[in-house]
């Protein structure tokens, strides 16, 4: 019978266990928040989506809704990609492209929810 | 060294076992959590193609033609899974919190949990719709 060769923990389990329950717990209220957001939106849409984000409230919510969600996201893709991939080297890739994806996404989408708050 | 890439051992594949509710509930789990993963990197996208365009009015007139047409009906069922994938991914969620602090384990609870949440992530998503129906005639 072979043997199968465990490789070695990075002990950074613990932390990414615990940190997708906090942003889990995060995005409770956060979800709610869009929801109920989304049927005000949907009542008017044209007199209210472009000035959604002129309301500090929605501002701040969206924003973090959008690096919460990202980073629960990222943090959920990192363990498909681990239980799905075999080859090392393509664990190690699509974790960075998620990555990536993820943060120039929240730096994009911050930086145009505080243009459209400033010029509302 | 090369070889030991291929002989780790990878989580179990969907096709060899039998479905059942808590199988079912898991994998959904995972399948929306992709889904919703995806489309939330889309509506940033164009939350950012919103604010930078100035001239968002005319391009949102969709020509009343056949191609008009499978657009809207293609927006409208990705709402209607979105919607879904939301609302199941969160109860779901709420569900994995529970277990995560001890509760819900038994067989039994367990199983009813699962059911419980299939039936109000649907019951959710319709209502959401009916609303959203009602919101417009009204």
């Amino acid at each position: 019978m072979k043997k199968i060769k465990i490789a070695p923990s990075t002990k950074t389990g613990f932390k990414h266990w615990l940190m997708q329950r906090f942003s889990a717990l995060a995005l409770i209220p956060l979800i709610i928040w869009l929801v109920l957001s989304l049927v005000k939106i949907i009542e008017d849409p044209e007199g209210y989506l472009p000035v959604f984000f002129a309301y500090e409230f929605n501002a701040v919510m969206g924003i973090l809704l959008i690096i919460a969600s990202l980073y629960h996201g990222s943090l959920g893709m990192r363990v498909i990609i681990e239980d799905y991939v075999t080859n090392k080297v393509k664990i190690h890739f699509y974790i960075m492209l998620i990555n990536f994806i993820s943060i120039t996404t929240a730096v994009a989408v911050v930086i145009a929810i505080l243009k459209l708050h400033l010029i509302n | 060294m090369n070889n030991e890439n291929n002989q780790k051992p990878i989580s179990p594949h969907l096709q060899i076992y039998k479905w059942n509710i808590s199988s079912l509930t898991s994998i959904l789990h995972r399948f929306t959590g992709v889904v919703l993963y995806f489309s939330i990197v889309a509506i940033c996208w164009y939350i950012v193609y919103y604010t930078y365009s100035t001239s968002i009015k005319e391009q949102s007139d969709i020509c009343e033609c056949w191609f008009g047409t499978i657009f809207k009906i293609v927006i409208i069922s990705a709402t209607f899974g979105l919607t879904f994938s939301l609302y199941y991914h969160f109860c779901n969620g709420i569900r994995h919190l529970f277990w995560d602090i001890g509760k819900g384990f038994e067989l039994k609870t367990a199983k009813i949990n699962g059911y419980l949440v299939l039936l109000i992530s649907t019951v959710l998503t319709i209502s959401t719709f009916l609303l959203i129906v009602y919101l417009k005639l009204y």
